[in-house]
């Protein structure tokens, strides 16, 4: 669609011209506004405050300074912190699109109650974030959780003991926080998948049978191609998203014991509570991180020709 | 020609959207503290130490404010009850908006002395030497108190009769070696041997009870941090011991107070260290009479504490609103005797002034806390303990599933660079 500006039959005075192409911005103008009020505004205010001297209270003393950065630099945990937080995004991003890739698979089949199975795997998305998280922390309580009840009537673990404090132990909290963010982020990546699989029209699929292709074969060089650009949306998505992740952290071990299990963004909001310089300074490490890694990955698989195919 | 219409429309609603905004904000920023008719309202701003709906800090804080009202028709107190989980950051929020409160009793912030906003106990308080003298230097600034204490609480060792006399221990531990023995026996009845609290929400308190039973503390003298202390890294290699035994919880750095408390008060955990507040926490729980817990000095590593930790909240009085004579004569008010004891029996806690600890100490319940009153160790009273104690909080638990020197020796290396002032 191409939108026409009005053609004059004269040049009119420069004020006018200016008036003219002042126009267009009474439409985009509450949309600018928006953005900068929302989007860019709270970035500038955020860099800022990280270069400022701020007292646990939230009083700012006077200057600008460098030290949040080189005391961030310096924190012993941040390695781990890091480290985690890439096996975090890369695991759960991963895990969930090879199971939705199968999901959606499923769910574009003809099978009795489609409707009602496709309508059924919103739940873990509507559900609230935080709730599913909790209710992961409940069932895993090493006293009462009926997951340990199960485990425990199997003979796996004993109540009450190390082996069933699931979130205590950094490792195994770490995995069953993992759990909780594959299961909440299934849904939109499978819809997204899904979408993707409906567009690829069925001669395609015809025409791979009439040439003798077998169903790996249909899969590898005709499915999943063309859904590359649902793929790379999902994955766009569910990287920032997963990488951004506060709630089932938060509600399942608040990054502890000590930041043994906290990633970036749980680590930020740790460090707020007393050091706030350097919690900012740590979400600008963030929106930064977050930045490159998604530049990098829409780079690395050239998504302009995909999408625009 | 009609959407051109509709965007001028859009455009304007948006300005009177936005003159709106300016103009809520700028109206909620404007001074709140009225003084209509030669009436003064104080805003006071409290924590609620209530345990539901029936005891509020509210409810408390009415009574005396309705008897002082009738006493001064000329001031207006105006209660504001925060839960505690709120307050700091409620409180902080209030003064970084500049939206003063005249009077806060919870916390208390030793850098709103620092910034000059509070006024000293002397200023608001006609006897300011009825506050307990051992928590002065809490509340102090450049040798100035500020921060008035209002209720304490002690610590001591809380331990549960019943399980003790099942696993067939006579009496209550005095040493490490006990607790250690103990734990181990109660741990045998498939239940928490000691309780030992290193999450989050008070693990600087748990810590330095068991500092305390080594001879170490956090700082030595108030000169210098001393949190890698031998006597320290020895206190959390005994606890490392006692966790890989089993002897408690799985897990202390993951486990906060108040869970744990409850876990006791439901008669599952053998012994573990508290204040007066675990009281009601007990009663409330209906497992446990009275004749089957007991609370008794903590124990050390060669015999019981003689000196343990004493906290205290705190009430401080802001400047902004200039309203000094009528807080004066609010605090003079407050601070009766009978208020005290009032707090103290509402809530389970421990008066904050001479007189009304005098008058408690052959109380049954409170004599023996009231008698460790005096001998109180204080947590650090330098403006860096705000970030220090957060950072212990965070990590300190991870010293019995790590390694406790170096543990401790990066919390040490932060609180140098933080400071000792």
């Amino acid at each position: 669609m191409t939108t026409e500006q009005p053609r004059l039959s004269y040049r009119p005075a420069l004020p006018v011209r200016v008036a003219l192409s002042l126009r267009s911005l009474l439409w985009i103008g509450p949309a600018i506004a928006l953005i900068v009020v929302v989007v860019l505004w709270p970035v500038v205010v955020l860099i800022h405050a990280s270069f400022q001297n701020i007292a646990s209270d939230g009083f700012v003393n006077p200057g600008t300074t460098t030290s949040n950065y080189s005391t961030l630099w310096q924190e012993p945990a941040l390695a781990g912190v890091v480290f985690r937080t890439v096996i975090w995004v890369v695991g759960v991003v991963s895990v969930t699109l090879g199971l939705s890739l199968a999901l959606a698979q499923l769910f574009n089949q003809r099978f009795p109650f489609r409707r009602a199975a496709r309508t059924a795997l919103i739940a873990p998305w509507a559900a609230s974030v935080m709730m599913t998280a909790l209710i992961f922390r409940w069932a895993l309580d090493p006293y009462s959780g009926p997951v340990n009840v199960i485990l425990h009537a199997l003979g796996f673990v004993k109540m009450g003991s190390n082996t069933a404090d699931w979130l205590g132990r950094p490792g195994w909290a770490l995995f069953w926080m993992m759990v909780v963010a594959i299961f909440v982020s299934l849904p939109f990546t499978t819809y997204a998948l899904l979408s993707g699989l409906q567009t690829i029209p069925d001669e395609v699929y015809e025409a791979s049978r009439v040439d003798g292709a077998g169903t790996w074969r249909t899969y590898f060089s005709i499915t999943l191609p063309l859904l590359r650009p649902a793929i790379l949306v999902a994955t766009t998505i569910n990287v920032i998203n997963v990488f951004n992740s506060f709630p089932i952290i938060w509600e399942m071990t608040r990054g502890g014991p000590g930041y043994e299990t906290s990633t970036t963004t749980t680590f930020m909001f740790i460090l707020k509570q007393a050091f706030i310089g350097e919690s900012a300074a740590m979400s600008v490490m963030n929106f930064l991180l977050v930045i490159v890694v998604v530049l990098l990955f829409l780079r690395a698989t050239r998504w302009r020709e995909a999408v625009n195919e | 020609m009609r959407t051109r219409k509709f965007g001028v429309r859009l455009a304007v609603l948006t300005a009177a959207l936005a003159a709106f905004v300016v103009a809520a904000v700028g109206s909620a920023t404007a001074k709140t503290a009225s003084k209509a008719g030669g009436t003064v309202t104080l805003k006071l701003v409290v924590a609620d130490y209530g345990t539901g709906a029936g005891n509020t800090s509210q409810k408390y804080w009415q009574g005396i404010v309705t008897a002082f009202e009738k006493q001064n028709p000329s001031i207006k107190v105006a209660i504001t009850d925060i839960s505690w989980t709120h307050f700091d950051s409620e409180v902080q929020t209030m003064v970084q908006n500049k939206n003063y409160p005249d009077i806060t009793e919870g916390d208390y912030f030793s850098a709103y002395a620092q910034q000059g906003l509070l006024y000293s106990a002397g200023q608001v308080l006609s006897n300011a030497k009825n506050l307990l003298p051992v928590f002065a230097s809490q509340g102090s600034y450049n040798g100035k108190q500020y921060g008035m204490p209002w209720t304490t609480s002690s610590r001591t060792l809380f331990y549960n009769k019943k399980l003790f006399a099942k696993a067939g221990i006579s009496g209550a531990p005095k040493t490490w070696a006990n607790v250690e023995a103990d734990a181990a026996k109660i741990k045998k009845l498939g239940d928490i041997g000691f309780g030992l609290p290193l999450g989050p929400e008070e693990a600087q308190a748990e810590s330095l009870l068991w500092f305390l039973g080594d001879g170490g503390n956090y700082m030595k003298g108030g000169k210098s941090w001393t949190i890698n202390s031998s006597a320290n890294v020895a206190a959390f290699t005994f606890l490392k011991g006692l966790v890989a035994a089993g002897d408690t919880e799985p897990n202390p750095g993951t486990v906060d107070r108040t869970p744990l408390w409850e876990k006791f008060a439901a008669g599952q955990v053998g012994m573990i260290n508290g204040s007066p507040a675990l009281i009601p926490i007990i009663q409330a729980g209906k497992k446990l009479t009275s004749s089957q817990w007991a609370s008794v000095p903590i124990a050390g590593k060669n015999g019981p504490l003689t000196d343990t930790l004493g906290v205290c909240d705190n009430v401080a009085a802001f400047k902004s609103n200039k309203h000094q004579a009528q807080i004066k004569k609010f605090l003079d008010f407050a601070y009766q005797n009978k208020y005290q004891l009032a707090f103290d029996k509402e809530y389970d806690l421990l008066p904050a002034t001479v007189s009304a600890a005098n008058a408690l100490k052959s109380n049954a319940t409170f004599g023996s806390f009231i008698q460790a009153l005096p001998h109180a160790v204080q947590y650090p009273s330098n403006t860096a303990w705000a970030q220090v104690k957060t950072d212990i909080q965070n990590t300190i638990g991870t010293a019995v599933s790590g390694s406790p020197s170096s543990v401790l020796g990066t919390l040490q290396q932060t609180a140098q660079k933080l400071g000792t002032k």
